[in-house]
């Protein structure tokens, strides 16, 4: 339900980078979003579609890259693969761990256009 | 000067020519805005020494409860506040309200959650001067509040006994941001035989954090104790830390 007030802010971010960049048009937008960041990949594609509408990146491509969970062991040190809702160790069993990716919400390229060369 | 061809490079814009594509690489946090008034929040309860905490829970899991009963029995020693979060209603600020506390009302809509702007502008309604806690009672909902800070010094998610124990299973991004996991209703749970406070613990150390787990039971007759012990440990630790960063700070000013 929040994926419209993150969209709301990713697109925010895409604005800002349109002005210092003086682009035009925003052809596509790549975000990366880990399972463990809350937000469901497909209702953050539906809020796009839906706000992207007025916006500076009314025309542009939404993809999103889906990470995977990845945990680092504190007692082993070892670092495992695992299930959102299983993140002890897969080496040792240990269950504290740290979070080495799968929790992330984030903007990583933006394809932009700049504006039409003017002909004088 | 570009070499090849003479063109002025724009600043900001990677060398082209006509309208061709720009790729922008950037690697950029979406609640970049949320979390930087978030850290704003943190410095306000910081500099008024107040700790603040939020509240978690699905909706009826006993945050209100839990927290009349905490006001009851703190309120002699620390000064409280409360701000809450709810959809429509105030009746949990009149609610907290009734026992003397301040409390400020944050209505959301149809929004299922605080963030941390939501929290500033509240808090131009609650003087924090003089405050030792803070409870920011958060919408109830297990997904969307944990993804938003707050400003918070600790995350408590309540889990009652009329819930399902592998609720931590199922949501686990809220369970693992929890710096203490409340079971709440445990009188009931000589009536209930689907609850096995084990299997929830079971569930939320498989979240790979060993995360202290109580048990209260607000209502009827209240059994809140290790709550308390947990807040005032919290209270404590927090103070000693705080004032051994601003003596740190003291001492790199006057250095």
């Amino acid at each position: 339900m929040h994926e419209l007030s993150v969209c709301q802010a990713l697109l925010r971010q895409v604005a800002q980078l349109v002005q210092s960049r003086g682009a035009s048009v925003v052809e596509s937008i790549t975000v990366e979003v880990g399972p463990l960041c809350g937000i469901e990949p497909m209702l953050l594609a539906n809020a796009f579609w839906i706000m992207r509408a007025g916006s500076c990146a009314a025309q542009a491509a939404l993809f999103i890259e889906e990470t995977s969970v990845t945990v680092g062991c504190v007692s082993c040190g070892a670092q495992s693969q695992t299930a959102p809702n299983r993140l002890t160790c897969a080496a040792c069993g240990g269950f504290r761990t740290r979070i080495v990716a799968g929790d992330e919400l984030r903007l990583r390229r933006v394809e932009l256009r700049a504006p039409e060369p003017v002909t004088v | 000067m570009c070499e090849t061809c003479g063109c002025t490079v724009t600043p900001g814009i990677d060398h082209q020519h006509g309208n061709e594509k720009v790729l922008v690489e950037v690697v950029q946090d979406l609640l970049a805005a949320n979390n930087e008034t978030a850290a704003h929040n943190r410095e306000h309860f910081d500099q008024h020494g107040v700790l603040a905490i939020n509240l978690m829970s699905s909706p009826g899991a006993g945050k209100t409860a839990l927290l009349e009963a905490t006001i009851l029995a703190l309120r002699d020693r620390y000064r409280i506040a409360v701000i809450e979060g709810d959809l429509e209603t105030d009746n949990d600020a009149v609610r907290i309200r009734a026992h003397g506390v301040p409390a400020v009302q944050i209505t959301t809509g149809t929004a299922c959650h605080l963030d941390a702007h939501l929290i500033h502008r509240a808090l131009h309604d609650l003087p924090l001067a003089g405050l030792d806690l803070l409870f920011i009672e958060n919408v109830g909902n297990l997904v969307c509040p944990a993804s938003f800070d707050l400003g918070q010094h600790r995350n408590v998610t309540l889990l009652s006994a009329t819930e399902g124990d592998d609720k931590p299973a199922k949501y686990p991004v809220i369970f693992r941001a929890s710096d203490l996991v409340v079971i709440t209703k445990t009188d009931l749970l000589e009536v209930l035989d689907d609850f096995d406070p084990l299997r929830a613990a079971a569930a939320v150390r498989a979240l790979g954090r060993d995360t202290p787990m109580i048990r209260t039971a607000a209502r009827r007759t209240p059994d809140i104790g290790s709550w308390l012990n947990w807040l005032e440990g919290q209270l404590g630790a927090w103070r000693r830390i705080a004032r051994r960063s601003r003596s740190m700070m003291a001492a790199l000013v006057g250095a």
